[in-house]
């Protein structure tokens, strides 16, 4: 019989491990958006110099939350505390399995009274949607699921178009837009803008410490709505910043955008993982990197690990929060970014053209994943793993290799750890992935986020390690 | 890709007359490379010509050759019907056919199995046709370098019927859908060169012709060869290795002067293969101190419809190297060119990078820089296949 949930897919495979380490899913897409309007060295540029628009629209699912219990259950599956959680704020939610292992996190925007919106990857959005549907709460929900990968050319369509303005001149273009200065409202609040004749609803957001914002609107609207945006920012020298380089913005800001959400092996998730389709995201979603373990557990990462532990509130209950309690924070892993050796790297590039030689796994530029999630070891000059290598590519902007990575508490900023580029054997039967072998690639610890300016001037949460309920 | 369709009884006398290429044996049924030139011998462009039916034809390729046959049918063709369909670059939307290349040691094995019969005994550029999902899928055979293959077409509406039962047989076979990535650098291999400058620049007597083009028709221009006079950059036939497709025994635009230039010698196409060390150096400069190499974009690295970049032996140059990129399969980076009187074997230097830079949305500032290349034959495939891998 052929599988229906995720449940059925587990017990059929075996081994997790192994099933995602083998999934036929392919590269993770960001689609629909052309991948370079100039090219994805000019558009790093442009987000580091002047200004970029990022079209948000695709590679996200928008998941809508209405009525009397919205905010209860966002508070009870979110370690965030909801205490200080008005209309037109919006915060980074963050659910855990009662294991205490991350799901997944994005935004969640408070829309009006007793309407919310969480937009971000799958994992999360589906973990939110099992709770509203079975858990007794008095709430409407809508599951607006990203863009196809390869859509093919078929029309594709969303309910909100979703654009950031960001860089150094955004705020300019900004109130330019506005036809006047505009009040800086503090991060993560909401506003409205006139955009070609439209109410835009915006965010405050920022990168690097300058202020720029994130806005939505209708789906029908983007096309006016990025001319209007492109056309006024063109003297400030914003510049539209394709799929390509897009996915790499993280490498310099610090966020981890991908972690195995912790739902496969505990009796308490159950449940979902037979709620779950066989076709889901956690069913289907490819596993890539050298770190190899036969207990799926050992993926799960903790909030403190990717940054997030000032998020954790104990002012509420929440799942995962019994588990929580008992992690002692200081033992836990610290996120940091890894300063890839640029002799190594380019070795791995000249890997290709030696014909004598497999050559190791492919290393795509600006982004360097080859899974869904991507888990490679880290280790210190004895061998042993000290963290994991999560998220890699290049940024033109630092000319260098950068992967975001958690590792153990003692390992000092500026020490030199290595990462195993590669997967162990020859490598999987990923798509993704070709017989190769592996290399340690020489490693500086740095701090995330790596560009100095957004470690002292971004707002908010994890990115100064700011004591506020983010 | 664009198509352009003509029927009616002066269809074929236009196009003859146009080409390059012998029409003396080309019945229904049958295809070829069609080769246009100028009044002076210098190459327009190319395209693949398909003879679907009495007085009917249907050219597929870049715009280049297309345009300048739809311009004589338009202006000065008799008994001719044209329509064109753009690529989906320029096309609102669906395309009117569906076209698949099936490919690879495997292809013929595969069509066995699906169509439940042996293979049509078809020369290389003969149509037939192959029952594929309860369709007669029309088929062209074709071949990339020596693999025998089908090209498959037919009505839009077909397509995903007979792209499922393709792929849904394949499996035992290793079939791989290609995306665009690796699809563009099947031509590295194979030998051809997609789009060469086309000649129609300056010549007076194609004014007309130039005042018909719309003004997107222009294209891009990169690489490092730096003449400030166009024609340097026009090719003749022989240059790309289209000499054993010009036939003298009809009329059409510069049979004169391809009558003379087929009499003097003329630089050759070859395959450059890129020293590795120079390579790695360019995309490991993406990481060192200082202004950076002209990106390498793989697999495929040609940042410009046109791109002609200098070719140097002994700090003359000999020759101009056109689209280049990374083939998976030799683990080697290479380009397709066009040089004088070297041997195979002979070494010579690409010059990689634009200088001064010019202001093109794909250029990013950087500096140019020489990378050695060893000169061998195209197609690159065949060669690599008998005598590269033995050797290296």
């Amino acid at each position: 019989m052929a599988p229906k949930s995720l449940q059925d897919v587990l017990d059929a495979a075996g081994s997790t491990v192994e099933l995602l380490r083998n999934s036929q899913l392919g590269t993770y897409i960001y689609p629909v958006v052309p991948a370079e309007f100039t090219n994805w060295r000019r558009e790093q540029r442009a987000w580091r110099e002047t200004a970029v628009l990022y079209d948000q629209s695709h590679h996200m699912v928008n998941f809508f939350v209405k009525g009397p219990d919205a905010l209860k259950l966002f508070s009870d599956t979110g370690i965030n505390s909801f205490a200080n959680f008005p209309v037109n704020t919006a915060k980074q939610f963050v659910p855990t399995a009662s294991n205490g292992g991350v799901i997944g996190d994005g935004i969640l925007f408070h829309l009006e009274e007793q309407e919310f919106v969480y937009v971000g990857r799958a994992p999360a959005a589906n973990w939110l949607q099992f709770h509203a549907e079975t858990g007794g709460y008095d709430v409407e929900c809508t599951y607006d699921d990203r863009s196809p990968s390869r859509p093919y050319g078929q029309a594709v369509s969303r309910k909100y178009y979703r654009f950031q303005i960001q860089g150094p001149s955004a705020w300019q273009i900004i109130e330019k837009l506005n036809g006047g200065t505009l009040e800086q409202v503090k991060f993560f609040h909401m506003g409205h803008l006139g955009i070609a004749g439209e109410q835009v609803r915006t965010l405050r957001h920022g990168m690097a410490g300058a202020p720029g914002l994130e806005i939505w609107g209708p789906y029908e609207q983007h096309g006016k709505i990025r001319d209007a945006v492109l056309e006024a920012g063109a003297e400030f020298g914003l510049e539209p910043c394709g799929s390509r380089a897009y996915s790499s913005n993280t490498l310099e800001s610090g966020w981890i955008p991908s972690p195995l959400p912790a739902i496969y092996s505990s009796d308490a998730e159950r449940a979902y993982r037979e709620w779950l389709p066989a076709t889901s995201y956690e069913a289907v979603n490819a596993l890539a990197g050298s770190f190899v373990s036969g207990n799926i557990e050992d993926y799960y990462l903790t909030p403190w690990e990717l940054g997030y532990g000032s998020f954790v509130k104990f002012d509420h209950d929440f799942i995962g929060r019994d588990a929580l309690q008992k992690v002692d924070p200081a033992a836990q892993r610290k996120k940091v970014t890894l300063a890839w050796n640029d002799e190594d790297l380019a070795t791995i590039w000249a890997s290709f053209l030696d014909r004598d030689k497999p050559g190791y796994q492919f290393f795509d530029v600006p982004n360097a994943n080859y899974g869904s999630s991507n888990y490679d070891s880290v280790i210190d000059a004895d061998g042993t793993g000290v963290g994991l290598s999560l998220f890699t590519g290049v940024t033109a902007n630092e000319r260098r290799g950068l992967s975001l990575a958690t590792v153990d508490p003692n390992v000092e900023i500026g020490t030199e750890v290595r990462v195993v580029w590669g997967e162990p054997d020859g490598g999987s039967r990923k798509t993704t992935v070709e017989p190769h072998e592996q290399i340690s690639v020489r490693a500086v610890v740095s701090p995330a986020p790596y560009a100095v300016t957004a470690r002292t001037e971004y707002h908010g949460g994890w990115r100064t390690a700011a004591a506020g309920a983010r | 890709m664009t198509d352009l369709f003509l029927s009616g009884p002066g269809a074929e006398g236009l196009l003859r007359g146009l080409a390059v290429n012998s029409f003396a044996n080309f019945p229904v049924d049958r295809a070829k490379q069609f080769i246009a030139v100028n009044h002076s011998g210098q190459l327009i462009g190319d395209a693949i010509l398909a003879h679907l039916d009495e007085q009917s034809f249907n050219l597929v390729g870049h715009p280049m050759a297309i345009d300048w046959v739809q311009y004589h049918a338009e202006t000065g063709g008799h008994d001719i019907e044209v329509s064109r369909d753009g690529n989906s670059i320029v096309r609102a939307g669906d395309p009117r056919l569906f076209r698949y290349e099936l490919q690879g040691p495997t292809a013929l094995a595969l069509v066995e199995k699906l169509t439940g019969a042996p293979v049509p005994q078809l020369g290389f550029f003969h149509m037939g046709h192959l029952p594929i999902a309860g369709l007669q899928v029309r088929a062209i055979r074709h071949g990339m370098a020596g693999q025998p293959g089908y090209e498959l077409f037919g009505p839009w509406v077909e397509g995903e019927r007979v792209r499922d039962a393709l792929l849904q047989a394949g499996g035992e076979f290793g079939l791989t859908q290609v995306g665009a990535k690796g699809y563009s650098t099947a031509n590295l291999e194979s030998g051809w060169v997609p789009s060469p400058v086309p000649a129609v620049f300056t010549d007076e007597r194609l004014r007309g012709y130039r005042e018909w083009l719309p003004a997107s028709a222009a294209g891009s221009l990169g690489g490092s060869f730096d003449s400030a006079d166009i024609e340097d950059y026009f090719l003749t036939p022989y240059e790309l290795g289209y000499g054993r497709s010009v036939a003298f025994d009809h009329d059409f635009v510069g049979r004169e002067a391809l009558e003379a230039l087929s009499r003097t010698p003329s630089r050759r196409k070859v395959t450059l293969v890129w020293n590795p060390d120079d390579v790695q150096d360019v995309m490991g400069s993406l990481l060192r101190p200082g202004l950076p190499a002209k990106y390498i974009d793989m697999p495929k690295a040609r940042y410009a419809l046109f791109q002609v970049d200098r070719v140097l032996h002994g700090g003359v140059t000999v020759g101009q190297s056109f689209d280049c990129g990374y083939i998976a399969n030799e683990h080697s980076f290479v380009s397709l060119a066009a040089v004088d009187g070297l041997e195979d074997g002979a070494e010579v230097t690409v010059l990689w990078g634009e200088e001064p830079n010019s202001a093109k949305l794909q250029v990013e500032p950087h500096r140019q820089v020489p990378i050695r290349a060893t000169v061998v034959p195209a197609p690159f495939v065949q060669y690599a296949r008998e005598s590269y891998r033995a050797t290296h």
